[in-house]
């Protein structure tokens, strides 16, 4: 994974360093001043693209980031601060921080929709405030002033290039991190990623923080780019269109923000050249935005689907090497019972949906728990993994309660879970999604999972894996973390005939080869009676029966419960 | 404390704006699950059109109809675009939708209407109501309020004892049910969407002439109006109303204090948030995702 | 200054050295047409574009009457969006492309604060039509043609103090983008002058929103007169809220900025006392006074506008600048020339202009003040209302 991450930040590297050289040889002065401008837009994108592209937190407030950066770039030239326009930036940079976060905070509450009219509002805010701020400096006439060896329009937008090489480059580390896929991951579906111990709130502010640091350092740059600036620069129309811009684009690719940054700043040039008024871009990025959103494609995207239809070749490359893998020795997990749930009861407003149900799984065994739909199954598995506002009843792991612990607490304290309906990202790649699941995993392990379950190599994106075998990487994700219990959801569901039977095999090798406890929640029988080496039935929110495979499943109580349902199944 | 009252009841009339936009982006939210920035600027769109006739010299009242008909329209193309192409997106993307039209629409608002020139906004109701604590209440802020809580009430009980109500709340969460058991989504939809301009565009009209009535100000209404609808966290028209005249309550308190006037922008934004993070203190996975 | 006499000298002897010639003797030369140019707001919140579209006016007539000594005259409106982006990229197009040699006649909400050091850098001279924002009044190579509103806020104070004799003076202002330190100096000025002090100053008037609450804190504080720096839309919102409120015994002096038909119109029936001061000449008046200007405006088929005058009266300074140039008309030549600063006087504006070498430059200090009557604009004396020299 490192070696992969290197060298997609080389590739960036090099491009921009061949973009850069170009266009300080053969631009005219006026095409440079214009093109530094690309590359500050540029980096205002990317961090619009962290919060909104990555994390999937609509922030429409992120010129006042950069407002923020900018102002303390000001004060601190003025003050003449020692160390030049490049500390300046970076504490400009980081002086947005503390508001990012204080932005994110709500957040970590209100979702989607929610947090855009924060953000709104807090845009809204801090434009009546900077409004009343002159710019410092601007009475004295004093002028940013750009570090010596960048002083000329050439040198700034060397240096420009130079600061946007290194964010992007940084970027790209930290999309292929674990941090960048909880991003991801948790845009995608937060329950999903609180299942995978990954602590929501972190994700969310960490986003805000880094998003807002990168933004205050775009609002420093463009100090240093025009000497002095106006409220104007950063006020709610300005997060607006860049909004309306970076959905358009995809701002979180390198590609998207450059595209971004060309589209802000050579639209008026465009439109200047050719007669048209200057509004007609905003009207036009309004247009391309609704686009983007309606095919559910972003520029950068359609180009990425074109440019790889151009090179069908690098796709057919991704083959597993031959070479064999091995698995790790089995984890240690205490002995006895791994999880014992008692008079565990939920309620939904009058319905009862469990009923003072008992289920315990003992160490390295794995146990079955069957019951037609509705019986309560799914509902046990989310009130067990914290999902449930409340429950009566305990839920014991290794003998400790659970009780009181979120659902990310309970995730890393060793319940794990997969999930009926696949909610992995579809921009990971398989082995990045198995690194989420499986925190500290060595890669050759990834590897080594990934070919226990005859899953796809590690390189492969998930969008383009079938929906059956997203299943499979789900449960290989949760397998490979090794926890002392795992919970499936249904895995089989969407796989063959064949396939069941072969995955039965490998869940009922899993406390062999791994170390962990299973709780098979399934209606295939082949498969639980494969896998399992005991079974709990609900009915109705009651546990009817418990006891070996072939017994359980042959009991008249059971039959009468389940079966009529089956039947009733195939006759609809 | 006198002085105190006199500058909450001068905060009325800017409550009672944000009050009906407020109630009008529930309105949307719960019956097409849109949350809305476009709203008030396409009330903006039915006002100017009114102001246009009227400046053409046709008489108030062809020119109040046109102007609510003009709104409901542009609210129905923007339903048509949401509803062709958007029914099955998420929430998030909807108000993303809407989001970047607004860039589009307050762009194309500004050059029809010719930026800041002052049109001659005709008072549709004139003259005060009463006096409170030495402010006058204008007819116009009584009538805001008045048909905030009326279309409040109304909407609560046509949602609640109609037929059509009850598959206007299907309509809106689950539309491929909807359409399934046979109720006609998309007119529907359209409907509400046209309702909504209708209403947004005549309560604009009424509070236009003691506003700075340039477009991109009234289309900026929107912050405080989808506010006022996050503390009635977008289902309780009732609390929307009650928060919207709060925020304008609130706006008023501020500019008579001279130790906050400085900062009077920002303070609703900071009863928002602590209202906010109150009222949703319990709510973790209020999505099903 | 010493530097710039000398130049002349230089100038004046070569003058004399090639006056043997003739016909070349103290009169422009150009190597094709003469580049200027604007950048003015003209999509965007405002529509400023009456200002360079004046200007360029005023060159068409010049250049189908042959332009000044043959040179004609190449005039570029550019267009800022009120984007400080986009007035950044204007005004380097203008200087790196166009090869304007000098600016005139624009108008806009922030082409001084964003442009001001681009133009110091370049030694780019710019003869603004509309000054709006402080830093068009505050830099070595910008002078506004107009009066701007720092100087119409010290003068309207002083007018309502001696001549409508109103004893407590409240000011409103309306605070964008490092207006603030500028409105307070420009009160501070007249605190000085006058030996007065103001009642009450709010910065705090919201652009957009509702005024209830300042007006009553106007009235309750006892305001004789209330001075605002409302624009257009603003002036008719105050004046419809003060008729709202049932308010009386407020004098209501507003800036250059709500002198427009549309603002008389919106108001016909407000008893409201209104009061404004006008950056030149009144527009609405027909008088010997504003005759060129309203000739060449209805020649070009342009409305008669405030900010058309300042286009206007821009590009006369301009025009009348480079016909006084000798030889060949530069960036280099053209700004040495207005560093001069030599006064010069029109019909239209109150004061002399003058560009000269200071580090700031607000020439015009005297204003008309006009009264609101039954939806017209009528001036309240014929005479200009002069502030004494700045100090």
């Amino acid at each position: 994974m490192k070696h992969a991450s290197i060298k997609a930040a080389l590739r960036t590297a090099v491009w921009l360093a061949v973009l850069a050289a170009a266009a300080a040889l053969f631009l005219p002065k006026y095409w440079l001043f214009l093109i530094t401008a690309v590359f500050i837009v540029g980096v205002a994108l990317q961090s619009l693209g962290i919060v909104t592209g990555r994390t999937g937190m609509i922030s429409l407030c992120q010129m006042s980031f950069a407002g923020v950066g900018a102002w303390v770039t000001g004060y601190l030239n003025l003050y003449e601060v020692p160390g030049g326009l490049v500390v300046w930036v970076l504490l400009g940079g980081l002086a947005a921080v503390p508001v990012g976060i204080v932005i994110g905070l709500p957040a970590l509450r209100l979702r989607g929709i929610n947090l855009a009219i924060v953000t709104l509002g807090f845009a809204a805010a801090f434009d009546t405030i900077l409004a009343t701020i002159t710019y410092p400096g601007q009475t004295t006439f004093t002028q940013v002033v750009r570090p010596a060896l960048f002083e000329s329009d050439k040198g700034y937008f060397l240096f420009i290039m130079l600061v946007y090489g290194l964010i992007a480059v940084a970027l790209e580390f930290l999309s292929r991190s674990r941090l960048g896929a909880s991003w991801l991951a948790v845009r995608h579906s937060e329950r999903a990623a609180a299942a995978q111990g990954i602590s929501i709130p972190m994700a969310k502010l960490s986003a805000f923080a880094i998003s807002a640091f990168i933004s205050g350092i775009s609002g420093g740059l463009l100090a240093g780019y025009l000497g002095t600036l106006v409220a104007e620069n950063f006020n709610m129309m300005q997060s607006l269109a860049l909004f309306a811009v970076a959905t358009m684009v995809g701002a979180h690719f390198t590609l998207g923000a450059i595209a971004g940054g060309l589209m802000i700043t050579l639209f008026p040039e465009l439109l200047r050249r050719i007669g048209l008024p200057q509004d007609v871009g905003n009207v036009f990025f309004a247009l391309g935005a609704v686009q983007a959103l309606s095919t559910g494609e972003t520029i950068s995207e359609t180009w990425a689907r074109l440019g790889s239809k151009l090179m069908p070749a690098r796709l057919k490359g991704q083959k597993r090497s031959t070479a064999t893998t091995t698995l790790a020795a089995p984890a240690v997990h205490a002995k006895g019972t791994a999880l014992e749930v008692s008079g565990l009861t939920v309620r939904y407003a009058n319905v009862v949906a469990l009923d003072k149900v008992e289920l315990s799984v003992p160490s390295r065994t794995v146990v079955g728990l069957i019951g037609p739909n509705g019986a309560g199954k799914s509902t046990t598995i989310d009130a067990i993994t914290g999902f449930l506002p409340r429950y009566e009843g305990s839920v014991r792991l290794d003998g400790r309660p659970l009780e009181g612990l979120s659902a990310t607490a309970r995730a890393r304290a060793g319940v794990r879970r997969s999930w009926q309906t696949t909610r992995i990202a579809p921009e990971l790649r398989v082995g990045e999604y198995i690194r989420l699941a499986a925190g500290g995993i060595k890669p050759g392990e990834i590897e080594a999972v990934l070919e226990w379950f005859d899953c796809p190599s590690p390189e492969t994106l998930i969008a383009t894996v079938d929906a059956g075998t997203r299943r499979l990487i789900d449960v290989a994700g949760v397998v490979a973390s090794r926890p002392p219990v795992l919970l499936l959801d249904e895995p089989a569901a969407g796989q063959s005939y064949a396939e069941a039977l072969k995955l039965g095999e490998r869940i009922a090798a899993i406390p062999e080869k791994f170390g962990s406890a299973v709780l098979l929640i399934e209606h295939d029988m082949d498969l639980v009676r494969r896998a399992c080496s005991a079974i709990t039935v609900f009915d109705f929110g009651r546990k009817i029966a418990h006891g070996a495979p072939d017994a359980v499943l042959g009991s008249v109580i059971v039959q009468k419960a389940y079966m009529g349902v089956e039947l009733e199944e195939q006759a609809a | 404390m006198n002085s105190l009252l006199t500058s909450a009841v001068a905060g009325l009339s800017a409550g009672g704006a944000y009050a009906i936009l407020g109630v009008c982006a529930i309105f949307n939210y719960r019956l097409v699950a849109v949350v809305n920035f476009t709203g008030a600027a396409i009330g903006a769109a039915g006002t100017f059109v009114m102001v246009a006739l009227y400046e053409a010299g046709f008489p108030l009242a062809v020119d109040v109809v046109a102007g609510v008909a003009a709104g409901a329209l542009a609210a129905t193309l923007i339903g048509l675009v949401m509803t062709t192409w958007f029914a099955g997106s998420s929430a998030s993307t909807k108000a993303a939708v809407t989001a970047a039209l607004l860039v589009g629409i307050i762009a194309v608002g500004l050059r029809l209407t010719g930026g800041q020139h002052p049109h001659n906004f005709p008072e549709i109701v004139a003259g005060s109501a009463f006096r409170l604590a030495g402010v006058e209440v204008t007819r116009a802020s009584v009538l805001t309020i008045a048909i905030s809580v009326l279309f409040t009430v109304l909407t609560e009980m046509f949602l609640a004892r109609t037929r059509m109500g009850l598959q206007l709340r299907a309509l809106s969460q689950r539309p491929m049910a909807a359409e399934l058991i046979g109720i006609r989504v998309k007119l529907l939809a359209l409907c509400v969407w046209a309702v909504m301009g209708a209403v947004t565009s005549f309560a604009l009209m009424v509070i236009a002439p003691l506003r700075s009535p340039d477009f991109m100000s009234i289309s900026l209404l929107v912050v405080p109006a989808l506010a006022a609808a996050l503390i009635g966290a977008f289902t309780s028209f009732r609390a929307a109303l009650v928060g919207g005249l709060m925020i304008g309550v609130i706006e008023g308190l501020a500019s008579g204090l001279d130790a906050f006037s400085q900062y009077r922008g920002a303070i609703p934004f900071v009863v928002i948030l602590a209202v906010l993070l109150w009222s949703q203190r319990g709510a973790r996975w209020d999505e099903a995702r | 200054m010493k530097r710039l006499s000398t130049l002349a000298l230089i100038a004046g002897a070569a003058c004399l050295d090639f006056g043997v010639a003739g016909t070349a003797l103290a009169a422009p030369s150009c190597d094709g047409a003469i580049q200027l140019g604007s950048v003015s707001t003209i999509t965007g919140p405002v529509d400023f574009s009456d200002g360079p579209k004046g200007a360029k006016a005023v060159f068409d007539q010049i250049n189908e009457a042959g332009g000044i000594n043959g040179c004609k005259i190449e005039y570029t409106m550019a267009d800022d969006k009120g984007d400080p982006q986009v007035a950044a990229q204007a005004a380097r197009d203008l200087i790196d492309n166009k090869n304007v040699v000098a600016l005139g006649g624009g108008a806009s909400l922030l082409d001084c604060a964003v442009n001001a050091g681009t133009y110091k850098r370049n030694d780019v001279m710019s003869v603004q039509g509309v000054g709006v924002d402080p830093m068009c009044f505050n830099a070595p190579t910008i002078a506004p043609v107009n009066v701007g509103p720092y100087t119409l806020t010290t003068a309207m104070l002083d007018y309502a103090s001696k001549e409508l004799k109103d004893e407590k003076l409240c000011t409103f202002f309306i605070v964008l983008g490092g207006t603030q330190e500028a409105y307070a100096q420009a009160v501070k000025r007249w605190e000085e002058m006058s030996g007065k002090k103001i009642h009450l100053v709010d910065m705090t008037l919201p652009l957009q929103g509702d005024l209830t609450p300042y007006l009553i804190k106007a009235r309750d504080a006892g305001c004789d007169a209330v001075l605002t720096n409302q624009v257009e839309p603003g002036v008719v919102q105050m004046i419809n809220t003060a008729d709202a409120q049932k308010i009386e015994g407020i004098d209501w002096v507003f800036l250059a900025s709500g002198y427009t038909e549309g603002v008389a119109k919106a108001l016909p029936n407000t008893k409201q006392p209104v009061y404004l001061g006008t950056e030149w000449e009144p527009y609405t008046e027909t008088n010997e006074a504003n005759a060129d200007w309203m000739a060449t405006m209805e020649k070009a088929g342009l409305p008669k506008t405030a900010f058309s005058q300042g286009g206007y009266l821009a590009a006369k300074v301009l025009a009348d600048m480079i016909a006084s140039m000798d030889g060949p008309v530069t960036r280099e030549r053209l700004g040495a020339k207005l560093l001069e600063g030599k006064p010069m006087k029109y019909s239209i504006a109150g004061s002399e202009y003058v560009f000269g070498d200071a580090a700031k430059h607000a020439p015009m200090q005297a204003t008309k003040v006009m009264a609101l009557s039954e939806g017209k604009w009528v001036p309240k004396s014929s005479g200009w209302y002069v502030l004494p020299a700045a100090n």
